[in-house]
């Protein structure tokens, strides 16, 4: 370790002002402070600091979201195995097949995105933020496994600079940058993101099983005339296997590489809530929201021949699509979230509306979290706003208390 | 806080009404619970003893302590002075005078930049001289009017020891405050603890009550802690004032929490502030007639050894070298006048400020680990949950040091901020309106309610490392400037 430190060391001066590479200098510090914590002491009061920082916290987000990973890199293969009908194929065979369909996808999503939060840092002259191994992370995460890697790299480009950087950088952005880039890349390319052939992998001359549709849950409701038995049409279909609740819940059929799996997700958010880092508020809100949009949908359903989707009670919605991915690591993201307590309720709780009225009223697409966070995002400040007008006033009828009453 | 205070603040009042027959001046009045908050556990704590370290050979004056003036020097190097001999005055206004803490030679007149006064050192002679002053008797000060009581303390230059809120600056004499808090409890790492400070200056501490009992119209409250370690009488059973007891995490101790229960601050009123330890200097100076010559000072921290953390009895502005002499640690270390929190950085060579009663010496760290941001955490401490030791060691003593534990961010978090603070004060959007120069919004926010120090275990706890307090002086300082 002494000699790595003194190897950084003696290239110091080479980024330090004067040094040739200075204008390299965040990639530096980003190594720097990556390999050993730094030397920095505190120059005013308070003279102790708590050992928490900004990477232990982002690693804590990241670490979060392995189970997910995991997962997903499983469930790819698995459903590429499974309907290709490859034969003698056990859990490493998925895990194989899933990492070759899915690491590509993190990794330029990883390079691409990295190389302009490095060049912003550069250009900028500030050190690079450790948010984007979320963002990084997130991005793929939202994706379908069939995705082709160039527009991995546009999606993430377009996330960090129109998302993120645009605004001036980490900490600055009104959007989730990751849902951003899925939001470009989802307007952009609708043929790769959309419909049911992009959710499993299929070989071209493969044969694959039969009755396979690709259809996710969400689609298959989205598809079924008015006024059939909803919770019937989802266990007949995909290929007999049928989407009983559990099934949904665990997450065992196509859809995006992370997002499927409920336990997953749980997992997840356990983790951000015991830490503390992700807000607790934000995600129960949600989930009270989502109840409240379901239970107001099922109502105006039974009045008529509505569309199927308005039968679909509340804890399907919740483990169908993206909801909970969503609900715990896409709306909890501080930065274009609400930041005071108050406002995490509303805004928590018009997400989860938000995802219902989308999923059932739009008929142009059947998933509706992705456009509610965002919407959201864009309220969050205005939320805020009268949060803080509302502390004000509670503020000055509180000193108002202690005026002699003349 | 808020309703339950009122309403068992009115039960108890009424209650005391009908028991005593008219409202009592000298009863606990108020008992408040803080909950957000955190209590750092620092090793090294100082014993409760005191020690005679009253033989200084040298003091100093800080003139740039006193917020707010411009000082006209008075003396020239070489100077025999007494103790209480004229050192310079205010050129704002000219009856606030400055004195020597001791009796001697002046030996060094320190200017510094823009020749501004930054240091006046006096070297003690044997037998000082002492200037007297007007003394009184303890009944006599219970009926001095208030000018009586103001020129006796501009004229000794000891109303820098009561400051006014907002902006932490010397009382302004031509104002009557609407309330006077004295702040008896300290919940800051190692700050001296009045119950011990008292000690052998009862009478002092109590007459210098009665003085600032005597500058309001409104109401003196005297805060305690609820459940002081080394309770004395003196203290908590103070006569002539209202006595608030307050339990909970720092910064319950902090005098911002206290006004904000008790007498907040809207925008134009004006409280006085003064600190337990320093009330018994002005008590015993109106009560001897000379300026006391010694105080009673703590040092703590593991940069002290041991046994030399404890209570020491020393001059007033004395050479910190008679307290620290061979008691350091031989690792580096940072030297605080004051506490980790909220004190300055200074060096063994220099003197004992005005205001802190303590001195606290830490170990300075420049240590780097290795990927340290994937260690378990077991040998660190951290308020947050992310580190092993935040679930199993949870009663743990820690050797905090100087290393900043990371490196500066862009602000990040939400809501972190104000987990550690007990007002009705929104601190992400008060940083906000500061960083801004929005000084209308941060005044509506409640900034003119709080101190720099009520800030420190924001700046503690933040992964950014924000300066969160440097940002709240430099916006009280804006508001300050513009004017109310």
């Amino acid at each position: 370790m002494k000699f790595l430190q003194d190897q950084l060391e003696k290239v110091k001066p080479l980024f330090e002002p004067g040094g040739k590479l200075e204008k390299l200098y965040p990639l530096y510090e980003a190594t720097d402070t990556f390999l050993f914590t730094p030397a920095d002491e505190t120059l005013a009061a308070p003279h102790i600091r708590d050992a928490r920082e900004m990477k232990r916290t982002m690693i804590t987000v990241l670490i979060s979201m392995m189970p997910c990973v995991l997962f997903g890199i499983w469930k790819a293969g698995h459903q590429h195995n499974v309907v290709n009908q490859i034969a003698n194929t056990g859990f490493v065979e998925d895990m194989i097949q899933g990492s070759l369909l899915v690491l590509p996808i993190i990794v330029v999503s990883y390079a691409v995105g990295g190389a302009w939060e490095t060049l912003f840092a550069i250009v900028r002259k500030h050190e690079i933020n450790e948010g984007f191994l979320v963002t990084g992370m997130l991005f793929p995460l939202t994706l379908p496994p069939t995705i082709p890697l160039w527009e991995v790299a546009v999606g993430i480009s377009l996330g960090v600079v129109i998302g993120k950087e645009i605004f001036g950088g980490t900490g600055f952005n009104v959007l989730n940058p990751a849902l951003t880039a899925r939001a470009f890349v989802f307007f952009g390319t609708p043929k790769a993101m959309t419909g049911d052939g992009i959710w499993t992998s299929v070989l071209d001359n493969g044969q694959v099983i039969e009755g396979f549709t690709g259809a996710t849950p969400l689609a298959v409701v989205a598809q079924s005339p008015d006024s059939t038995n909803i919770i019937q049409t989802l266990q007949n279909s995909d290929f007999g296997e049928g989407f009983t609740w559990m099934r949904i819940f665990l997450g065992d059929f196509g859809g995006s590489i992370g997002e499927s799996s409920g336990p997953a997700c749980l997992i997840g958010a356990a983790i951000l809530i015991v830490s503390g880092v992700g807000s607790w508020r934000i995600m129960l809100s949600c989930v009270i929201g989502l109840a409240a949009g379901s239970y107001l949908m099922n109502a105006v359903g039974k009045s008529g021949d509505f569309i199927a989707f308005t039968q679909l009670s509340f804890h399907y919605h919740l483990v169908m699509g993206g909801f909970l991915f969503g609900a715990i690591f896409m709306a909890t993201d501080p930065v274009s979230g609400t930041a005071t307590n108050k406002g995490k309720w509303i805004y928590g709780f018009m997400i989860g509306l938000l995802v219902v009225l989308i999923r059932v009223a739009n008929p142009a697409y059947p998933e509706g979290v992705m456009l509610a966070i965002l919407f959201m995002n864009v309220m969050a400040p205005l939320i805020d706003h009268f949060v803080l007008q509302a502390h004000i006033k509670s503020r000055e009828r509180y000193l108002k208390r202690f005026k002699p009453h003349d | 806080m808020g309703i339950d205070i009122i309403i068992s603040h009115t039960i108890c009042r009424i209650f005391l009404f009908f028991a005593c027959g008219s409202t009592p001046r000298n009863i606990n009045v108020g008992s408040y619970k803080i909950k957000h908050g955190l209590d750092l556990r620092l090793m090294g704590s100082p014993k409760p003893s005191i020690a005679d370290a009253s033989d200084a050979g040298s003091v100093s004056i800080y003139p740039q302590e006193f917020e707010g003036i411009k000082p006209r020097l008075q003396v020239k190097e070489g100077d025999i002075v007494k103790r209480g001999g004229l050192l310079f005055f205010d050129k704002k206004n000219e009856h606030l005078k400055f004195r020597a803490p001791a009796g001697g030679r002046v030996n060094a007149i320190k200017l510094g930049p823009r020749r501004a006064l930054t240091e006046i050192e006096i070297e003690v002679s044997p037998n000082e001289d002492v200037e007297t002053f007007q003394q009184y008797t303890a009944e006599q000060i219970l009926t001095l009017s208030r000018d009586e009581i103001l020129s006796q303390l501009l004229e000794t230059g000891y109303l820098a020891y009561i400051l006014q809120r907002p902006f932490s600056k010397i009382a302004d004499p031509a104002v009557s405050p609407k309330s006077i808090f004295v702040n008896g409890m300290n919940t800051a790492p190692f700050q001296a603890d009045i119950h011990i400070a008292v000690t052998e200056n009862e009478t002092d501490f109590q007459a210098g009550l009665n003085i600032l009992t005597r500058l309001t119209n409104g109401k003196v409250n005297l805060c305690i802690a609820a459940n002081p370690a080394n309770p004395s009488t003196a203290v908590t059973q103070a006569k002539h004032v209202d006595i608030h007891t307050f339990s909970g995490p720092h910064p319950s101790g902090n005098s911002s929490v206290h006004i904000h229960n008790i007498d907040p601050i809207s925008p134009g009123d004006q409280v006085w502030v003064a600190s337990a330890v320093d009330v018994i200097l002005i008590g015993a100076l109106f009560l001897e007639g000379v300026l006391p010559a010694t105080k009673v000072v703590v040092a703590g921290g593991t940069g002290i050894q041991e046994p030399s953390r404890q209570y020491y009895r020393t001059r007033i502005g004395g050479r910190l070298d008679s307290l620290l002499k061979g008691r350091c640690s031989e690792e580096p270390y940072r030297l605080l006048s004051g506490d980790v929190l909220s004190g300055i950085q200074i060096q063994p060579d220099e003197y004992l400020r005005f205001y802190q009663s303590s001195i606290t010496a830490i170990p300075a760290s420049r240590k780097r680990s290795f990927l340290g941001w994937m260690s378990p955490g077991w040998n660190q401490f951290s308020a947050s949950k992310l580190f092993l030791s935040s679930w199993f060691k949870r009663s743990a003593s820690w050797d905090f040091n100087t290393n900043l534990n990371g490196s500066h961010r862009v602000m990040v978090l939400t809501g972190l901020y104000d987990k550690y603070m007990p007002m009705r004060i929104m601190v992400d959007y008060l940083v906000r309106a500061a960083l801004a120069h929005d000084t209308d919004e941060a005044v509506k926010l409640g900034i003119l309610e709080t101190d720099p120090e009520d800030f420190a275990l924001c700046s503690y706890v933040c992964p950014s490392k924000m300066d969160v307090m440097g940002i709240i002086r430099t916006g009280l300082i804006e508001i300050e400037e513009e004017g109310l």
